[in-house]
């Protein structure tokens, strides 16, 4: 199990170093000027010179992606060219806001899979009407989720928050995830607010990814509770909701976690329109800006940072992968 | 045997399925009972019922209104209504155990032997001793093992201990070593008779085969279409059968020591009749292959007469060639290996280690192993479905058109959305000689092979579906003989049917090979039909073939160590 985490976590260097020069290079074959968009277009041909030397444009390319792949492992992502802000600390607070909303957004959606594919798997008419509001919400997508939310939780019924993370300030020594903040400083009425600004953002971006995953997760378990293996549970008198919990679960989880990972890579675009319709300032919302003002510093440093979150979550997956089938495992 | 209060009674009892709104009886008015200590055979064909009478004495059919049943059962003296009682859920998995079919995946793959086990022994001592009395030799070794670490034989066992561990007063055993090789079946029925015997349980061994069922049974009931046609202790039923359908069963046996010179099994007129007018054509003459079919010529006879034939009309005899004068196919010093699945470190699985194997002109040689010889990868590779490591093989082009497969799973090789009209002029249009023909003699030829397979004109316009295995199977042959092929590679065509019907296909086979003059190479696991099919018999275990000997005197030639252990499995 260990030699196979390790291997797992060596290719997953491999393919970052492969994003990094990918993300690198998409910068360099865009035809918008990176100097003009830190500028501006007025500026004269001395200010774009020395701009081209502060942005250290004038060094080879070969030099050029040195300094950007041992400046991301330093911490240095370089300059946004709209914010002209080290983009290291725009993210700072960016980051973890995105993190804390997607962490609970895909939170949701694995618990409501898991509740959504053991109800249908035991099934009755509960698991007819199921089926239905798979369907229906999976077509939904997030921005109308969202709104509708809106709609009716904070205009309607005035039950929840329905922009910002907080209504409080925010702490001196924040970790950057309000509601670990809240228990750090023994305030559970800061992480309740905390919590409550979640829920709509984190409904909003995990329905439509917990009903995939529910379908899927719902499919395996239709399989294994109908395998010769879930006969054998019968025959010796476990009962439905023993089997299910016993053989069920686990043997349906694979294909389930391969669809996690996928789900938490789509979630990416979803959270940039969730966040807008939140007013969540997070990575979203900095890269919508940043795509707007054609900052390709900005964008080459949003992408690499989601990339390795997407690679290392998929590593992590099939090390999960792993430990659930023994035959992946041991061969 | 019997004891003064039976575990088991059933009376009168009759059970249908209800599904599209059609009403199917798999069971109808049958009675048996079982004492404590003894084991009663359940012995049928597919449909007989045989599984649906384990099903209800198991209590393990649905109770939602899509299974309906009349009559009465009682366990252990306690009277249940069948399939809808809400007392069976105490008597599944408690009063009835039972052992199935498939142990490869009747095993929870994510989960420790030991933990299965030790939920019903409730210790790990227990479950070590549960798994010795089914004679495992290092129980606290498997008890840690996962099923896919594990022998199909090694899983068998653990369901044995596993159903045993409940203590049941009964004990369903449904095909338990059907799914086995041969030479492990007769361990595995000799752990559960001996097993079950100590533990003092009655046993309801559901099988299709008389052999095993003479050997682990008390008294035999004797199913056909849900009806006990006959009952009785073990040796008056397979010794002196009364009904005919049980007389039909015990034709159908395939043993060492048939007669290869006539057909096996019963013979049906019709199919004969169909065979005989599609055969017109062939080199054979038509009421030659009817009388052969028949059973009234001997093999000696037949090749007389049709040699005869040929010599008088210039044209070859279309038979058996007595010796080999040319090769059909030949491979040479074949090696295959496969990447081990799961990880990559442990490398390469060799699974051919130099095979060199022939076929003559005309000849039919029977590949013969257990799972894991290798022998499905030989004739992969003669197909060209696989490319060989290392190695050449070669195949003469007698009819022109190469080699032609005919798998064990009829209904998966064949195209399901296609009628079989069109799944024959698909392979007829694919050759050199069928791509000449006008479009009214390719349809000419596909009828001709539908009645030289021996089904009725009708079949060409059914899709694969709407027929029953044995058909399917008839026309993956009339696939692949539509235009014939200088070799005909037979995958276990077989295992997957039901006695009498295997006997037919084994018929045809025997038949198309001599009336259309193409050599057979054909792979099973079963010696039996290896000897009636086959002139050659070359036996492969670990990825080498280790010897090879003439059909007839297969269990008296086969000599190496591997070779006998297969002989006496097949006797007993």
């Amino acid at each position: 199990m260990l030699s196979f985490t390790l291997r797992r976590l060596a290719s997953v260097v491999g393919v970052v170093l492969f994003l990094a020069l990918a993300v690198f290079a998409l910068g360099k074959v865009g035809n918008a000027d990176p100097v003009r968009t830190y500028i501006g277009a007025n500026a004269s041909a001395e200010q774009v010179e020395q701009a081209r030397a502060e942005l250290g444009l004038d060094d080879p390319l070969l030099t050029q992606f040195w300094n950007f792949l041992t400046g991301a492992v330093q911490g240095d992502l370089g300059i946004s060219l709209s914010t002209k802000h080290a983009i290291a600390d725009d993210l700072s607070t960016r980051l973890p806001a995105t993190l804390e909303l997607a962490g609970w957004a895909l939170g949701f959606a694995v618990i409501l899979a898991v509740v959504l594919a053991a109800v249908a798997a035991l099934g009755g008419k509960v698991a007819a009407v199921l089926r239905f509001v798979f369907f229906s919400a999976a077509s939904a997508p997030a921005f109308l989720v969202a709104m509708l939310g809106v709609l009716v939780f904070y205009q309607a019924w005035g039950l929840l928050p329905a922009s910002g993370r907080t209504s409080y300030g925010v702490y001196d020594d924040s970790t950057g995830f309000y509601v670990i903040d809240g228990l750090l400083h023994a305030s559970p009425l800061y992480a309740a607010d905390a919590i409550g600004h979640l829920i709509l953002p984190a409904v909003a971006a995990g329905l439509a990814p917990g009903v995939a995953l529910a379908r899927v997760l719902s499919d395996g378990l239709g399989a294994s509770m109908s395998s010769p293996f879930a006969r054998t549970a019968r025959a010796m008198g476990e009962s439905e909701t023993t089997i299910l919990r016993r053989h069920g679960l686990r043997n349906a989880s694979s294909p389930a976690l391969s669809m996690l990972a996928v789900q938490a890579g789509l979630m990416v675009s979803s959270l940039v329109v969730v966040e807008q319709v939140f007013a969540w300032n997070g990575l979203g919302t900095y890269l919508a800006n940043a795509i707007a003002a054609g900052d390709f510093n900005a964008i080459a440093a949003v992408s690499l940072i989601l990339g390795v979150v997407y690679v290392v979550l998929n590593a992590l997956v099939e090390v999960a992968l792993a430990a659930v089938d023994p035959r992946v495992r041991l061969g | 045997m019997t004891t003064a209060s039976p575990v088991l009674t059933i009376d009168d009892l009759t059970v249908q399925y209800r599904a599209r709104g059609r009403t199917v009886t798999a069971v109808s008015d049958v009675t048996l009972t079982l004492a404590a200590g003894e084991c009663l055979g359940l012995v049928g064909e597919s449909g007989s019922g045989k599984s649906t009478i384990g099903a209800v004495v198991q209590g393990i059919l649905p109770a939602d209104g899509s299974v309906t049943a009349t009559g009465a059962v009682a366990i252990d003296g306690r009277p249940l209504v069948p399939v809808t009682d809400p007392a069976w859920r105490e008597i599944r998995g408690r009063a009835v155990t039972t052992v199935f079919q498939d142990p490869m995946r009747s095993l929870d793959p994510t989960m420790r032997i030991g933990r299965m086990l030790d939920r019903y022994t409730g210790s790990a001592d227990a479950s070590a001793e549960a798994l010795e009395r089914v004679q495992i030799r290092d129980p606290r070794l498997v008890l840690r093992k996962y099923p896919h670490q594990l022998s199909g034989g090694m899983r068998q066992r653990i369901m044995i201990a596993l159903a045993l561990s409940r203590k049941p007063s009964i004990l369903v055993a449904d095909e338990p070593t059907t799914a086995l090789d041969v030479s492990v079946q007769a361990e595995v029925l000799t752990v559960l008779k001996e097993a079950a015997s100590d533990a003092g349980c009655g046993v309801i061994f559901v099988t299709h085969d008389l052999g095993v069922a003479h050997h682990m049974c008390d008294r035999l009931a004797v199913l056909q279409r849900g009806r006990v046609v006959e009952q009785g202790p073990v040796d008056e039923v397979i010794g002196a059968p009364t009904h005919e359908y049980t007389r039909r069963l015990m034709a159908s046996r395939l043993t060492l020591d048939l007669d290869r010179s006539r057909p096996v099994g019963p013979v049906d007129d019709a199919v004969v009749a169909a065979m005989a007018d599609a055969g017109a054509e062939s080199t054979v003459p038509a009421d030659l292959t009817r009388r052969w079919d028949a059973g009234e010529l001997t093999w000696d006879a037949f090749v007389g007469e049709t040699a005869a034939l040929g010599a008088a009309t210039g044209t070859p005899p279309a038979h058996l060639v007595s010796h080999v004068t040319r090769t059909s196919l030949s491979l040479n010093g074949i090696s295959k290996s496969y990447r081990g699945h799961g990880r990559g470190k442990r490398g390469l699985h060799q699974v051919l280690h130099d095979v060199s194997l022939e076929v003559g002109y005309r000849e039919a040689v029977a590949l013969v192993g257990e799972s894991g010889s290798g022998k499905s990868t030989t004739l992969k590779i003669a197909a060209g479905i696989e490319k060989p490591d290392a190695g050449t093989v070669s195949r003469q082009g007698v009819a022109g058109e190469g080699t032609q497969v005919v798998f064990q799973d009829a209904g998966a090789s064949l195209t399901p959305w296609l009628t079989v009209e069109q799944i024959l002029l698909e392979r007829i249009e694919h050759t050199r000689t069928g791509a000449v023909l006008s479009k009214e003699a390719r349809l000419a030829l596909a009828a001709k092979t539908i009645g030289l397979v021996g089904l009725p004109p009708e079949v060409l316009a059914a899709r694969p579906t709407q027929l029953s295995g044995g058909q399917q199977q008839r026309v993956a042959i009339a696939r692949a003989v539509a235009v014939p092929p200088s070799v005909l590679l037979c995958d276990e065509p077989t295992s997957a049917l039901d006695v009498s019907v295997a006997c037919s296909v084994l018929n045809l086979i025997s038949l198309l090979r001599h009336s259309l003059g193409i050599s057979v190479l054909f792979v099973t696991h079963d010696l039996a039909a290896a000897r009636l099919i086959a002139d050659r018999v070359a036996v492969m275990t670990a990825g080498r073939i280790v010897e090879t000997v003439p059909g007839e005197r297969l269990a008296h030639d086969l000599t190496t160590e591997y070779g006998r252990r297969l002989v006496d499995a097949s006797l007993a």
